[in-house]
C-alpha cells in the first residue's frame, strides 16, 4: 500500500486528545484527525491543533460510538497515512481493531517511544506485561498505535474547519440509558506519596486503618485490582498496575500485596517502595527498599502511630 | 444460534526466564485458561441455558496450545464443543493475525450471533484481540461489558463506561469483551472434568481457513530487559511492630521520603 508521510489520529468521541496530538506532531508536520461521535467533540479537536479534522456526522439518538468503527477504518484506509494514533482506552480499541483489520496490520501497544527510523517508523514496546522491551520497524503500510489518550497541557493552534464524511454507522446496537455514577476526581500520578492495599485486607471496614495511615503519612490511597473489581471496596481509578495507573511517587508503600508483575509494573518507577506483608516469601520482598515481615493488622497501626506528631 | 467463547491457552509472563537481551522463554512457565477468560466462558453458559443456544470454545495459537489438559481445562468450563487451530506457524503471531484466524473460525461455524472474550490475556495483556475480531467480521464490537442476557430478538448487556453503567439492546451479532468482574465463574466439579472427556473437539488446519495474509510486518531491531530497579531489599521483623515501625520510620526520615 502506497502511504503518505501523515500521521492521522482517530478520536470516539473524547475531546481529550492533546496526548495524541502531541505524538502525532512529533511524527508529521501534518496531522488529521478523524472523529467519531458529537459535533462538539469535532469542533474542540478542530481547536486542539490539528490540521484537518473529518467528521462522521451526528449519531443518531442511542448510536454507540464504536458503531462507528468500519467508517473511521473505511476513512483512515482512504487517507493512507504513514501512523495512525489512537487511545488505548475501551472505544479506541474498537476503532483501532476495525483500522488493524482493514489493513492488515497489527495495533502496536504498551508504546514506549515511536519515531522515524529513516523512510520507516521504528516502534520501542513494553511485551508481555513488562517484563521486556522490544524495537521493531513497521514495513509495508502504516503504523497503527494505541497510546494512553487524555490531555497532556492545552490545546494549541487556530481551529480549523471540520470536515463532514458520509458514514454508515452499524445499527445492531442501541445504547438505552445511562447510570451515571458520581466518582471524585484522583490524580494517584500526582501524588508525592502513595498508600496501597491489596488482598492481605480482610474486610472493607478494615481500610479505615489504610486510609488512617495515608492521612499520617500525607499519602494518597490506592489499590490492588483485587480490590477494585471483583469487590468494590476501592474505586478501579485507584487500582495500581498494568490494566490502571502506572505511577512514580517518591514513596509507595503496598501492603497486603503479594507483588505480582501485573501490580508491579505500575510502580516501577517510583522512588522508594515498602512493603508489608505477613508472607516472608512473598515476591514484593524481592522487589522493595524496605520491607516489615509482619500482620498488616498489628504493622500498620503501629506505623500510623510512630508517623503521629510527638506531643 | 451458536455463542462463541473466544480464549487463549496462555502462561503468565512473571513465569517465564527473560534474558539480558529481552529474549523471553515461556518454555518452562505453565499454560493455563488465560486467567480473565472464564469469565466469558461462564456469560455464554448462562446466556446460552436461557436461550438454547450452543456454546462453542475457540482458541488459535500454536501446537502447544492443543493438548489434552489444555482441551479439558476449557471443555469443563460449560462448552458444547471446542474448535482448536493450532499451528507453530502462529507462535508469537500478532493480535491481527490472532484476531484474522478467528474470524476464519467464526465464519466457519456459521450461526455464530455473539463472540465473548475476556478483557485481556494474561500473557500478551494488550486486550486487543477481540476488538481486531469485531473489525474482522464486519460487526459491532464492545469491551467493558459487564453483564449480557437474552431478550426477544437479541440481547440486553451492561457496560462500564467513564460516566458510569451503560445499558444497550443488541439486535445483531456483536463481539463482547467482559470486565473481569462480570460474572463469577464456577470451578469445575469432577462431574464436568468427567463430562469434558466426551465432548466433541474439532481441530482445524490452518491452511484449510480462509485467513487475509498480513500486510504490515514487524522487522525486529533490538530488545532488552528492563532495568529491573536497583531495590535496597532491607527486611525488617514485624513480630515487635512498635519497634519494627520505628525502624521504618527512621530508614524513611533519613532517606529523605518522609
Ligand atoms: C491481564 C491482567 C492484568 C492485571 N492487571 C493488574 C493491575 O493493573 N493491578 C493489579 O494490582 N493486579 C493486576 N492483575 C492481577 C495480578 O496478577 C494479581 O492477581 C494481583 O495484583 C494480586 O493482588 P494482591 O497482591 O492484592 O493479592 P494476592 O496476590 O492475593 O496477595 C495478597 C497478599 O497479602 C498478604 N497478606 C495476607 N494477609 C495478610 C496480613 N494479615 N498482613 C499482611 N499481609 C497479608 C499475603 O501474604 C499476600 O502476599 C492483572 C492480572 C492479569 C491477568
Amino acid at each position: 500500500m502506497n502511504v503518505s508521510s501523515q500521521t492521522w489520529i482517530v478520536v470516539a468521541d473524547d475531546p481529550a486528545v492533546t496526548a495524541l496530538v502531541v505524538a502525532a506532531r512529533a511524527l508529521s508536520a501534518e496531522v488529521t484527525a478523524v472523529v467519531a461521535g458529537r459535533r462538539a467533540t469535532a469542533e474542540s479537536v478542530a481547536a486542539a491543533g490539528v490540521d484537518r479534522v473529518l467528521w462522521l456526522g451526528e449519531p443518531a439518538e442511542g448510536t454507540p460510538v464504536e458503531a462507528y468503527a468500519p467508517d473511521v477504518a473505511r476513512t483512515v484506509a482512504d487517507g493512507a497515512p504513514r501512523a495512525v494514533l489512537g487511545s488505548s482506552d475501551g472505544a479506541g480499541r474498537v476503532m483501532l481493531g476495525a483500522i488493524a483489520a482493514l489493513l492488515q496490520a497489527p495495533v502496536l501497544s504498551g508504546v514506549i517511544a515511536v519515531e522515524h527510523d529513516g523512510d520507516q517508523i521504528g516502534v520501542t514496546r513494553s511485551v508481555f506485561g513488562g517484563v521486556a522491551e522490544r524495537r521493531d520497524l513497521v514495513t509495508g503500510g502504516p503504523a497503527i498505535i494505541a497510546l494512553a489518550g487524555g490531555d497532556v497541557g492545552d490545546p494549541s493552534g487556530a481551529a480549523v474547519p471540520v470536515e463532514e464524511v458520509t458514514a454508515n454507522p452499524l445499527t445492531t446496537g442501541r445504547l438505552t440509558g445511562v447510570r451515571k455514577k458520581e466518582k471524585a476526581p484522583v490524580n494517584l500520578g500526582a501524588a508525592r506519596t502513595v498508600v496501597a492495599v491489596g488482598r492481605g485486607l480482610k474486610a472493607k471496614a478494615d481500610l479505615a486503618l489504610i486510609t488512617g495511615l495515608a492521612d499520617a503519612i500525607g499519602g494518597e490511597l490506592a489499590c490492588s485490582r483485587p480490590l477494585a473489581e471483583g469487590v468494590d471496596w476501592i474505586p478501579k481509578e485507584r487500582n495500581v498496575g498494568i490494566s490502571g495507573q502506572q505511577i512514580a511517587p517518591e514513596l509507595y508503600v503496598a501492603i497486603g500485596i503479594s507483588g505480582q508483575l501485573q501490580h508491579m509494573v505500575g510502580v516501577r518507577d517510583a522512588g522508594v517502595i515498602v512493603a508489608v506483608n505477613s508472607d516472608k516469601a512473598a515476591l514484593i520482598f524481592k522487589q522493595c527498599d524496605y520491607g516489615i515481615v509482619g500482620d498488616l493488622y498489628t504493622v500498620v497501626p503501629a506505623l500510623t502511630a510512630a508517623l503521629a506528631p510527638k506531643p | 444460534m451458536t455463542i462463541v467463547v473466544a480464549y487463549k491457552w496462555a502462561p503468565n509472563p512473571q513465569d517465564a526466564a527473560v534474558g539480558s537481551d529481552g529474549s523471553v522463554d515461556f518454555s518452562r512457565a505453565k499454560s493455563a485458561i488465560s486467567e480473565y477468560d472464564p469469565v466469558a466462558f461462564e456469560l455464554a453458559r448462562q446466556v446460552a441455558d436461557a436461550t438454547g443456544a450452543e456454546v462453542v470454545g475457540v482458541t488459535v495459537g500454536d501446537a502447544s496450545i492443543d493438548t489434552s489438559l489444555a482441551r479439558k481445562a476449557a471443555l469443563s468450563r460449560g462448552l458444547d464443543r471446542l474448535v482448536i487451530v493450532a499451528d507453530d506457524r502462529l507462535a508469537g503471531a500478532d493480535s491481527t493475525r490472532l484476531a484474522a484466524v478467528l474470524a476464519a473460525v467464526v465464519r466457519g461455524i456459521g450461526d455464530v450471533d455473539l463472540v465473548l472474550a475476556g478483557e485481556s490475556s494474561v500473557d500478551v495483556t494488550e486486550g486487543q484481540v477481540a476488538m481486531t475480531l469485531a473489525g474482522q467480521l464486519g460487526w459491532l464490537g464492545l469491551n467493558a461489558v459487564s453483564s449480557v442476557s437474552a431478550t426477544d430478538g437479541g440481547y440486553a448487556i451492561e457496560r462500564d463506561v467513564p460516566s458510569g453503567t451503560a445499558s444497550m439492546v443488541l439486535t445483531g451479532p456483536a463481539v463482547l469483551a467482559a470486565t473481569t468482574d462480570a460474572v463469577l465463574s464456577r470451578v469445575p466439579g469432577m462431574k464436568d472434568i468427567l463430562g469434558a472427556a466426551k465432548k466433541p473437539v474439532e481441530v482445524l488446519s490452518l491452511d484449510m481457513l480462509d485467513v487475509s495474509s498480513a500486510q504490515v510486518t514487524l522487522t525486529a531491531v533490538s530488545a532488552s530487559r528492563p532495568a529491573a530497579g536497583n531495590r535496597q531489599r532491607v527486611i525488617i521483623d514485624g513480630s515487635d511492630p512498635t519497634a519494627a515501625a520505628a525502624e521504618l520510620v527512621g530508614a524513611l526520615r533519613a532517606a529523605k521520603v518522609l
